[in-house]
């Protein structure tokens, strides 16, 4: 965290106050929503095959337990080997791009275009080509994520102030040099920015490839839970995505803390 | 002296048509200088004309009104921008070749330090492009050296983020200074910090100067600034860009912050007040 920072700071108050101001309130709200969610279910005797009361997603969620742990190892894999494939491919084509100037004309409009594919759209064709495996989901995770990953990283890398790159062509540095030494890290905490989303996204385009064609993995357990009718299912199903999708932002967050700790931050409200 | 050992660092020979243009005495100089931007319908004239000598050793001031081209001058002296007509000299040497001898330092408004590096290693950055032979601790030393200089040498290991306007904008000047540049050409470098700091900045400047011996070129819309620290300055005009007006300032040094009161202070700043009124003129462009 920057000395200059202008809220306090976790270091200056005690562990006990830290605990009540950011912990507290989330925690109080999610167990009134819970309480109130499982009261209404109740009082209006809502089928569970609409929505499911809490106490009925957590008993399929330990019903089920051994299946839909599984279920999270397979995802979390193609999640994993999904954003670390996408976040080195954006950040190629992004050096690519700013290094060699006839490339970047040539690519950019092309990246921008295929943009604004659907990338859902592919799925299935994905499948068709590489089959049920692994390979398809990385794909598409790839085709979802990498933008992200390129642009943020290209805005960092042109927003390097003009008078820094005078400067350092008065000493005769070398375009190589002004990227390496300048550009690449200074375009780091945007790097980090676009990983965060992309990170978001690779959970996304796990699901979706799931739901596209899979024989494991938490998007084949809501789709086979919902043809079951077992609604319960689903939702603890949704319920484990959303820890992954937590807990892959978080690393990536992490990741930056360790990364860019001169960076400017966000006070984490 | 700084002529004499930038010729020795170099072995090639300097230009003698370029040389020639130069008086003796003179570290830099511009002799007809114009600068168009644009074509047809859309040129435009920012600098018309300009000679200019800055004797070695000197301390000159430009100033002028937004749009005046100064900045331009600067950069046209520093060798970023080519002018359309007309010859500058730096040491000998075309300015572009003079930057790449290691002959100018430049100091910007904004500091421009790299977050991710403390203050020793911003200060030895541009040595270590210009010198790639240098090792670590070599270049560690020449920045501590040029911070303890600059009077932060306590600070070598901060972050930018940790230090205040004034104390990055010294790691600017400690950056070029590390150099060992002939000139130090600044650009507005003091434009963006509060009054206080600016007056200490232009002291510490002072001090430097007399310390180094380096020839400065200042730009500057601060009459006070101009007045203080410099020994000649040149005044110029809007459309297009060119100087009015040359005044010498034959107060002694070494200056201190007290001398806005001497009376001379005050008839130069209300000399220089009145022919910058002049300056927003448009002239006639020759």
């Amino acid at each position: 965290m920057s000395v200059q920072s202008s809220s306090v700071t976790p270091r200056e108050m005690p562990a006990w106050r830290f605990v009540t101001d950011r912990w507290l309130p989330p925690v109080i709200l999610s167990v009134i929503t819970l309480l109130a969610w499982e009261a209404v279910v109740r009082i209006f005797a809502i089928s569970p095959f609409i929505v499911p009361a809490p106490s009925a997603v957590a008993e399929a969620l330990a019903a089920n337990w051994g299946t839909l742990l599984q279920a999270s190892i397979v995802t979390a894999e193609e999640i994993l080997l999904g954003f670390v494939v996408s976040v080195v491919a954006g950040v190629a084509l992004a050096l690519l791009i700013v290094r060699f100037d006839w490339l970047g004309r040539a690519l950019y409009p092309l990246v921008v275009l295929f943009q604004n594919v659907p990338k859902v759209a592919l799925a299935p064709i994905f499948i068709l080509w590489f089959g049920y495996g692994l390979a398809p989901k990385i794909i598409l995770i790839l085709v979802i994520a990498f933008f992200p990953v390129t642009l943020s990283m290209l805005a960092g890398m042109e927003s390097v102030d003009r008078s820094l790159v005078s400067l350092m062509n008065s000493v005769g540095a070398s375009r190589s040099q002004i990227l390496l030494r300048i550009r690449v890290p200074h375009s780091l905490p945007n790097l980090m920015a676009g990983m965060k989303i992309a990170a978001t996204l690779s959970v996304i385009g796990a699901i979706v490839g799931e739901f596209a064609g899979a024989s494991d993995g938490l998007g084949y357990a809501i789709q086979f839970a919902s043809t079951q009718l077992d609604t319960p299912l689903v939702f603890a199903a949704l319920l484990l995505v959303s820890v992954l999708g937590i807990v892959f932002y978080y690393a990536a967050e992490l990741l930056e803390r360790l990364v860019v700790p001169w960076a400017p931050k966000f006070s984490g409200r | 002296m700084a002529l004499a050992a930038a010729r020795a660092r170099n072995d090639v020979p300097t230009l003698q048509a370029v040389a020639s243009v130069a008086a003796a005495s003179d570290l830099i100089s511009a002799r007809g200088v114009s600068v168009t931007m644009g074509s047809g319908r859309h040129r435009q004239v920012i600098l018309d004309n300009i000679d200019l000598s800055v004797p070695e050793g000197s301390f000159v001031s430009l100033i002028g009104p937004s749009g005046c081209g100064k900045s331009t001058l600067l950069k046209v002296l520093a060798g970023l921008v080519e002018p359309s007509t007309g010859r500058v000299s730096v040491a000998g040497h075309a300015p572009a070749d003079a930057a790449r001898r290691r002959m100018i330092g430049l100091v910007f408004q904004d500091a421009n330090l790299l977050p991710w590096k403390n203050a020793v290693d911003n200060a030895s950055m541009l040595l270590s492009i210009a010198d790639p032979t240098l090792s670590k601790a070599a270049l560690r030393e020449r920045g501590q050296a040029m911070l303890d200089l600059v009077g932060l040498g306590d600070a070598a290991h901060k972050m930018p983020n940790e230090l205040s306007g004034g104390m990055r904008q010294r790691v600017s000047i400690a950056r070029s200074l590390a150099l060992d540049p002939a000139v130090l050409l600044m650009d507005e470098p003091f434009g963006a910090l509060d009054a206080i700091t600016r007056d200490t900045m232009g002291q510490s400047l002072l001090e430097i100067w007399e310390r180094t011996g380096k020839t400065i070129v200042l730009v500057t819309h601060s009459i006070d600034e101009a007045v203080h620290l410099s020994k000649q300055v040149h005044v110029l005009g809007i459309k297009p860009g060119r100087i009015i007006e040359t005044l010498d300032v034959p107060l002694p040094y070494p200056r201190e912050v007290s001398i806005v009161e001497h009376p001379d202070f005050i008839r130069l700043h209300n000399g220089l007040r009145a022919l910058l009124r002049d300056s927003h003129r448009p002239g006639q462009p020759s």
